[in-house]
């Protein structure tokens, strides 16, 4: 068992190592209370290092962690929400609402405040959606192709584009710079 | 940046985003999975706990009745509630990372996960309702047949089968009622079943 076990714990090492900062970006678009998001973090890294005891390298490592890495955000929020009555939206709910937010423009020095402007409207239109589009949308972000998308959500590749193309639109409606068009 | 924010531009600013990361070290994860499985070693534990304390408490009844109508409809409301927390137990709650889910992919997942929950539902009939009709059955014919035997009864039994006829068909109303709802949510569920299913794609 030790060198199960070694395999076990370097896997994970591995993994934390190269998806820790994805880990914690999208612990905070499950999860925007600080003190909550740190224990599902943690959950998050449990699921991870408990799950690599049955990792079989059928899939890719980036797969295996972000499959994992959803399903202990999505039982956990599932735990925490019980009872809550929030409706979660699909992506075309999204589009359909045609909601828009534009910002005002700001001086070039001023990027860090628009990012953390944009970064703030990102998770709350990401917090609004269901558990699997949310996976989309994040992989999406995190720069994932839509074929690997597909092997880590289980959605067929037309669906995936249809998704993406989605997704492209919301942005691209959603985040425009509004008041500087000169 | 340009004054129009492409989708590629969003993406730049996500990766960049300063993170939270956390590096727990391997021992510190071993002792943390021993916890959980401790905790939910002491979850079923209470479960069951609660499940005697339901025994005991219905039970005493079976000693304080008189006739074997009402000793039997306890009997049977012990045997209700015992088979009612068993399928609980079983299948009631969402099995906090089970190891063999872990990995599935997130359709998967979640089809799994509201599976579980129609199931509950399209059932609950068999594991909730039905395990409490013949306990409470002979437990108002006993009832009905200890007040008749009371003196001056049988003037007014008309009025007390009437009064013991309104009850039972309260019961059977709201059992109905329950039953419908949750069909209802069944029905939600495979709605929500079905459109995951879709998203597979079609089947080769």
């Amino acid at each position: 068992m030790p060198s199960t076990q070694n395999t076990q714990d370097n896997l994970y090492r591995d993994a934390a190592a190269a998806y820790g900062a994805a880990l914690g970006r999208m612990a905070r678009a499950w999860e925007s209370d600080p003190d909550a998001r740190q224990d599902l973090l943690q959950e998050m890294h449990l699921a991870l290092w408990r799950s690599f005891s049955s990792f079989d390298g059928r899939c890719s490592l980036r797969t295996w962690v972000y499959r994992v890495a959803h399903n202990a955000a999505a039982s956990y929020v599932q735990r925490i929400r019980r009872g809550k009555t929030t409706t979660l939206v699909s992506l075309e709910e999204v589009e359909a609402s045609g909601e828009s937010t534009s910002f005002a423009a700001l001086p070039e020095a001023d990027y860090s405040v628009e990012h953390a402007q944009i970064l703030e409207r990102l998770y709350v239109l990401i917090q609004k959606l269901n558990p699997l589009d949310r996976q989309v949308i994040l992989l999406y972000l995190e720069g994932i192709d839509a074929a690997s998308i597909g092997e880590v959500t289980g959605i067929s590749s037309s669906y995936v584009a249809t998704k993406i193309h989605r997704i492209k639109a919301i942005l691209s409606d959603r985040f425009h710079k509004g008041g500087n068009h000169e | 940046m340009s004054n129009d924010r492409s989708p590629d531009d969003l993406r730049t600013v996500w990766q960049c985003q300063p993170s939270e990361t956390i590096s727990i070290p391997v021992e510190e994860l071993r002792r943390a999975s021993h916890k959980l499985t401790r905790r939910v070693f002491w979850r079923n534990t209470r479960e069951y706990l609660a499940a005697c304390v339901v025994v005991v408490g219905y039970g005493s009844f079976f000693f304080e009745f008189q006739t074997w109508l009402l000793r039997l409809g306890s009997a049977l409301t012990v045997a209700g509630v015992l088979w009612i927390v068993f399928q609980l137990h079983k299948r009631g709650s969402a099995a906090p990372m089970a190891k063999e889910m872990d990995a599935q992919n997130c359709l998967d997942f979640h089809r799994a996960e509201l599976v579980r929950q129609r199931d509950l539902h399209a059932t609950v009939w068999k594991w909730y309702l039905l395990p409490f009709v013949p306990g409470m059955s002979l437990f108002l014919l006993g009832q009905l047949q200890t007040t008749l035997s009371r003196p001056g009864a049988s003037a007014r039994q008309g009025a007390i089968e009437l009064g013991f006829a309104a009850v039972a068909g309260f019961c059977a109303v709201v059992f109905a009622v329950v039953g419908k709802l949750n069909r209802g949510k069944a029905r939600k569920l495979q709605e929500r079943i079905d459109a995951l299913d879709a998203l597979k794609g079609p089947s080769l």
